[in-house]
């Protein structure tokens, strides 16, 4: 379309044509239906009748669309509005509580391996760097006893302190790039005023920080907000279920409903999708410190 | 500690003592540096130290299914005979290499193609980009539902499509089929993740000077020649460590085959994570999915290596020390 009308306008050809951006027109436009249309299905799926749903050939376009699937999930009053708010609340919970405690551990540990040269700085560093290589599940069977040993099994407390841990050393890797090119004059300015070293931390480059901080933190929250192994090892009881353990559990019971479960699935993805997408700028800078010197 | 090391070392040279007290010293000096990293280091001590510990130790035991450790034999390297000798372990090995190359190149390359294709400014460029993004930062459980439902054996989409167009004569089914299970899974595992890729590369390309492409397109260089002598050889770091993240995460990766297949059908979709994972929680061999994890243990360390060292890569002449 846009072809014609512009040579319709412009009829003097003055360039011969890029194929190369047109390939790449192209290539994007495959690459963005291959991403929406699952997800638009996703959608176009939550709004049928469990009875459009289970046709074949598929309604392409729902013929009588409902909202019924997303008010049951959200009513309070049903069971299974019950179930979903509650692992809702849950998922927010054991999330915000990972995140903040994160931030609190992860500054200072940061903050430390970008500014002082103690012994065992880079074992101590690497050792934080090479937990990000393991696999959940090889630890999932060492810490299941370790958190029946310590009573936390059926608790958030455990998805707490293991999420904090995985989300360490991201954490820190992340937030001493941005303690890297804080410049060091700054707290020795602070410092000749009569600043104590802790004083110019908190008050100079904390502040100076807080893009860092931000990015770490959407990072926590979403990781803790989408994790599922542990969640699924170390929760047996109903009412103590984050989302994605949780959805499984009451679409599963008899027969899947399956647009009841795309329901949840979108409602499960909103808050991560609306967080990206309001703090877009920080996130895609966090993904490529540290990989991409400028 | 220290006190045996310094007994170990009394009777060598002078020189060795002195060196000693410079480091216990030097540890005093920078003791208030400790405080700052004590919170971290606890934290990852209690959940990293003894996990690790305890997979290793329990790997040399056989163990009762009932997690009653008190009870657990001394086998010695029985657990890692049984592990290696195992014809599904070999099958399950194959499978985990196809999907982590697999599952790398094409995210890899996708990603590559578009942040090329995105590298030109032009109008919707930004929200283009968030939407390829969007299901890297969605749940991988969500990414499962979605796609299981996509490939139904009866009500799926993509299987109605390929008959509505004529390419099959019947809906395809993708999961229950020992041929076609393991490629469905990667491509839900691409798409994914090959936005990772984009985002990286893109950050990349950045730190291509402007200049050089205009001095090469001045030296008639064509589109080609400027992507091969300008833009590749200024990707190869970023391009590194992207691939080798991917490589890790698909290594790792348990959520699209435990939620979609769960190995299934006949462990044609199992790789080592989710097979490990079916033989602790599944079958209750505490030990032999011990021994398996120390195996994996090794096998992550060697790419754990060069994982740091690509990671920090500048960092040593930065610190100085």
């Amino acid at each position: 379309m846009a072809v014609i009308s512009e040579t319709a306008i412009r009829p003097v050809v003055r360039k011969p044509i890029d194929w190369w951006r047109w390939a790449g027109r192209a290539f994007l436009t495959f690459l963005l239906l291959f991403t929406v249309l699952p997800m638009a299905w996703m959608v176009l799926t939550s709004v049928k009748s469990q009875f459009a749903a289970m046709q074949y050939p598929p309604q392409w376009w729902p013929a009588e669309p409902t909202l019924n699937n997303y008010f049951k999930l959200l009513d309070p009053n049903s069971r299974v509005g019950q179930d979903f708010l509650r692992y809702f609340w849950n998922s927010f919970y054991v999330s915000l509580v990972t995140t903040i405690l994160g931030v609190v551990v992860a500054v200072p540990a940061a903050y430390a391996f970008s500014r002082f040269r103690f012994p065992g700085r880079n074992f101590m560093f690497f050792a934080v760097l090479v937990r990000n290589m393991f696999p959940a599940v090889v630890f999932l069977m060492p810490l299941f006893l370790l958190m029946r040993w310590m009573g936390l099994v059926n608790t958030h407390g455990s998805l707490i302190l293991t999420y904090l841990t995985f989300g360490l050393p991201l954490s820190i890797w992340l937030l001493k790039g941005f303690y890297d090119n804080i410049p060091i004059q700054l707290e020795q300015a602070a410092r000749i005023d009569g600043a104590t070293r802790f004083q110019a931390f908190l008050l100079i480059v904390m502040p100076l920080s807080t893009p860092g901080i931000i990015a770490t933190s959407i990072f926590s929250f979403i990781g803790a907000w989408n994790e599922y192994v542990y969640a699924y090892t170390f929760l047996s009881r109903d009412s103590q279920m984050t989302l994605p353990v949780g959805i499984q559990r009451f679409f599963t019971e008899f027969a899947t409903d399956w647009p009841g479960l795309m329901a949840a699935t979108f409602m499960m993805s909103v808050p991560v999708v609306v967080l990206f997408l309001v703090l877009q700028k920080y996130f895609v800078r966090a993904l490529t410190e540290g990989a991409v010197k400028h | 500690m220290s006190i045996a090391t310094g007994r170990a070392t009394a009777p060598l040279a002078a020189g060795t003592t002195r060196k000693r007290a410079g480091i216990l010293s030097r540890i005093i000096a920078h003791r208030t540096d400790y405080l700052y990293v004590l919170p971290a280091l606890i934290v990852m001590l209690v959940v990293i130290a003894f996990p690790i510990y305890y997979t290793i130790e329990l790997s040399f035991f056989r163990t009762p299914p009932n997690l009653q450790m008190r009870d657990k034999i001394w086998t010695g390297l029985s657990n890692y005979s049984t592990v290696l000798n195992s014809s599904v372990f070999h099958e399950v090995t194959i499978q985990t290499i196809i999907w982590t190359i697999a599952s790398t190149v094409f995210a890899f390359l996708l990603g590559l193609g578009a942040a090329l294709a995105l590298h030109r400014e032009f109008a919707g460029r930004g929200l283009l980009r968030a939407l390829l993004l969007i299901p890297y930062v969605i749940s991988a459980v969500a990414a499962s539902y979605v796609w299981k439902w996509l490939y139904h054996s009866d009500f799926g989409v993509i299987g109605a499509i390929s008959v509505a167009l004529g390419i099959t004569d019947e809906p395809i089914n993708f999961l229950d089929n020992r041929q076609t299970v393991l490629a469905s899974l990667i491509v839900v595992n691409i798409w994914k993740e090959f936005s990772f890729a984009m985002v990286m590369l893109m950050a990349g390309l950045q730190t291509v000077p402007d200049q050089l492409h205009r001095a090469a397109q001045v030296d008639g260089a064509n589109t080609w020649d400027r992507f091969w002598h300008v833009t590749v050889p200024h990707l190869k770091g970023v391009s590194m460590v992207t691939i080798l993240l991917l490589m890790v995460a698909n290594f790792n990766s348990f959520i699209i085959p435990f939620v979609m297949t769960g190995g299934g059908p006949a462990d044609a979709s199992h790789i080592w994570i989710t097979h490990i994972y079916q033989l602790a929680f599944g079958r209750q061999q505490w030990g032999v999915a011990s021994a398996y994890a120390v195996i994996l243990f090794i096998v992550m360390m060697t790419f754990g290596y060069f994982y740091v060292k690509a990671l920090t890569r500048g960092d040593e002449t930065r610190a100085g020390d």
